[in-house]
């Protein structure tokens, strides 16, 4: 491997990361909360979709984001008011919203079939290209789109909100901890909606960063390929700490990217082959380090204002 | 029990039971054919003419009765065996990886040209499925029961790892691949091992017959076997059936490998009976809407026949309704997963009402048994 291959590998692995991270950022909110939002998959999907077809239509890519957020608050909305308020599984909630969104992503696309494999506006490079031309570091960091640069950021922002600041503290007490949250005068189920809220918004989000960062067009037929469940593998592996769950993160970017790399390489291994690799070492991470980190301790569970 | 919003009588033991089974069931399918209709009526279809064409090529003429039937197969198959892991408490969703798998098992026997009568080629085709299937199976299996690794993810890890497989194994210069042919796929099954057609003019073959048997033997294990009380126990209380002397962890890795047995099943009717040989993507999502048929049942062995039957015919219309009205064909798969959503959101799941009543152990152990 030439030095070249592994500045090129490196850039990828940002690339193809970020999107995790951005999805991965809500979700560690939601779980902290106690509410495990499997449908993020479904809202990435939906997101990536929405994130494309506001841009062709107004070519702004900064619309686009607004727009795919909005859209992804109010999917959360739809989730939070199944898991919390009508206390569903979340499994089967989140399933149904993953198969919704496949069949509706799916059903528009073909309405909006103009735009169908044209390339739309994408997100810009943050700094100038010159920067680019710095050995190294230059196309590693600086040939990177604004969506790259915020995903690398947000993951200290995030352990800020969740450890420095009074939200942040009650949406860990109310996964932990409801009954005593609530006896405390904390507003549980606000915090959950607003939990999982978040994490719809950061899932859209994320589902843009992928087709507005380097595509810049739509796949039907689910293009996110599993990324949602790859996240939910993420901050489990990184348990639940922001800055660590990015890593992981990055981790499975890395891995999506030395596939791509290996392929375009033409390696000898048979390309289907490179395709499993980040789901393989899903698994394998999610094997190896389950268990050694501590789950918010309502994790998953409805909670009952009426149980006492 | 105390809820305010129910009447009195639902809280009634057997008569409550009954009627929130039967009722919310189709309470929430209405709502989810309603919105679906709001949907349609959005995409400029009448919602009426959308439906009727729907009811028609469900149920307007026996070869359309037939298409429902075969789309019923595996959803029968992958229903049951989901619906198996929803009564211990686990979300077995690796359906679509299991029927990968076990397509890949019946093609490798099915392609093979031996002399041996169709009934024991047959056999021996969906027997090679179940082996590899449950193989395929082992590692999520044996990771959720002896290391605590959710389900959800690893089972939907593995789906993906078996679609490049297959993609693998139908590309040339693979053994099983078709020679020279534009789209990957594999050599043809041997006509001995092909499941014969049952109507004329159809395509119609016994594979909902082998779906209607597995529901039904699913049913009688739940209800009647040692292993089935077992099965149930781990989904009510987890960690009294611990305390009960339950092998925990052996169970859930039986409970598991057996929905992937089924799964694998629903692979090989699906290659044996209907494509005759293996394709890339030949199942499409057909694993993930096993699992709605499996939740709309509420993981009950004989309610999995009626949501089979019940997607099968929207799946079949949704086709009809497709080609007759211009409705976009995904819109089924939405009406689908709106059928759920509204079912499990009217009232509580059954799941709810177990988690309460067993609140009383309610620790660190049962959390993670629910979820983990």
């Amino acid at each position: 491997m030439s030095p070249d291959m592994i500045i090129d590998w490196l850039q990828a692995t940002l690339r193809w990361g970020a999107p995790l991270i951005l999805v991965a950022m809500g979700e560690v909110f939601a779980e902290r909360s106690g509410i495990i939002n499997v449908g993020i998959e479904g809202i990435m999907l939906t997101g990536a979709l929405a994130g494309i077809a506001v841009s062709f239509f107004t070519g702004n890519v900064f619309l686009a984001s607004i727009g795919t957020m909005l859209l992804g608050a109010l999917l959360g909305l739809g989730v939070a008011y199944l898991t919390v308020s009508r206390r569903t599984n979340q499994v089967v909630t989140g399933l149904m919203v993953n198969l919704a969104a496949l069949g509706g992503t799916n059903l528009l696309f073909a309405l909006l079939s103009e735009s169908r494999h044209e390339r739309v506006a994408t997100f810009p490079l943050l700094f100038p290209a010159s920067f680019s031309e710095i050995p190294v570091i230059g196309p590693i960091l600086f040939r990177q789109p604004v969506s790259t640069w915020f995903a690398l950021i947000l993951p200290f922002f995030a352990a800020y909100f969740l450890y420095r600041t009074d939200w942040g503290l009650n949406v860990r007490a109310v996964g932990d901890n409801p009954k005593a949250a609530a006896t405390a005068g904390l507003p549980v189920i606000k915090l959950k909606y607003e939990a999982v809220i978040l994490s719809g918004i950061f899932a859209a989000l994320g589902g843009a960063a992928l087709t507005l960062s380097e595509v810049g067009y739509f796949a039907s037929g689910g293009m996110t390929a599993g990324r949602g469940f790859v996240v939910l593998a993420a901050v489990v592996v990184g348990g639940w700490d922001p800055v660590r769950v990015a890593l992981a993160c990055l981790v499975f970017g890395a891995a999506d990217a030395a596939q791509l790399r290996m392929q375009a390489m033409g390696s000898t291994i048979p390309y289907q082959f490179l395709q499993m690799l980040p789901y393989v070492i899903t698994l394998i991470a999610l094997a190896g380090l389950v268990g050694r980190t501590r789950a918010p301790k309502t994790w998953g569970a409805p909670y009952d204002p009426a149980d006492i | 029990m105390k809820n305010e919003k129910q009447p009195r009588f639902l809280s009634l033991p057997g008569i409550g039971d009954l009627a929130l089974s039967g009722v919310r069931p189709l309470i929430g399918i209405s709502l989810g054919l309603l919105a679906g209709a709001v949907l349609i009526a959005i995409s400029g279809v009448n919602p009426f003419t959308a439906y009727v064409a729907m009811l028609q090529g469900a149920l307007g003429s026996p070869q359309a009765i037939a298409n429902v039937l075969v789309r019923a197969s595996p959803l029968l198959l992958g229903g049951v065996g989901v619906a198996l892991g929803i009564k211990a408490g686990l979300w077995n969703v690796g359906i679509e990886g299991y029927m990968y798998a076990g397509a890949i098992g019946a093609t490798w026997v099915g392609i093979a040209a031996l002399p041996v009568s169709p009934l024991v080629h047959i056999t021996l085709a969906i027997l090679a499925a179940g082996v590899v299937a449950v193989i395929w199976g082992v590692a999520p299996a044996y990771l959720r029961a002896y290391r605590g690794v959710n389900e959800v993810i690893s089972t939907i890890m593995m789906n993906y790892v078996a679609i490049f497989l297959v993609s693998y194994l139908v590309h040339e210069p693979q053994p099983m691949a078709e020679p020279g042919s534009f789209f990957p796929m594999s050599l043809q099954l041997a006509p001995t091992a092909r499941l014969p057609i049952l109507l004329r003019g159809s395509s119609l073959h016994p594979g909902f017959i082998i779906g209607l048997a597995a529901c039904i033997l699913f049913y009688l294990i739940l209800r009647f076997t040692p292993f089935g009380f077992r099965t149930r126990m781990l989904g009510v209380n987890p960690v009294g059936s611990r305390y009960a002397g339950v092998n925990v962890k052996r169970q859930i890795l039986f409970v598991l490998l057996i929905g992937a047995l089924a799964g694998g099943v629903a692979g090989a009717v699906e290659v044996m009976g209907l494509k005759g040989r293996l394709y890339m993507d030949f199942v499409a999502g057909v694993g993930y809407e096993s699992v709605a048929v499996a939740l709309l049942a509420a993981g009950n062995p004989l309610g999995v026949i009626a949501s089979a039957l019940f997607f099968a015919a929207l799946k079949a219309g949704g086709a009809t309704m497709s080609i007759q009205t211009g409705v976009g064909g995904p819109m089924t798969i939405i009406i689908e997963a709106l059928c759920v959503i509204f079912v499990i959101g009217v009232g509580y799941s059954e799941r709810k009402r177990l988690t309460r009543a067993d609140k009383a152990v309610k620790g660190d152990e049962e959390v993670k048994h629910n979820v983990a």
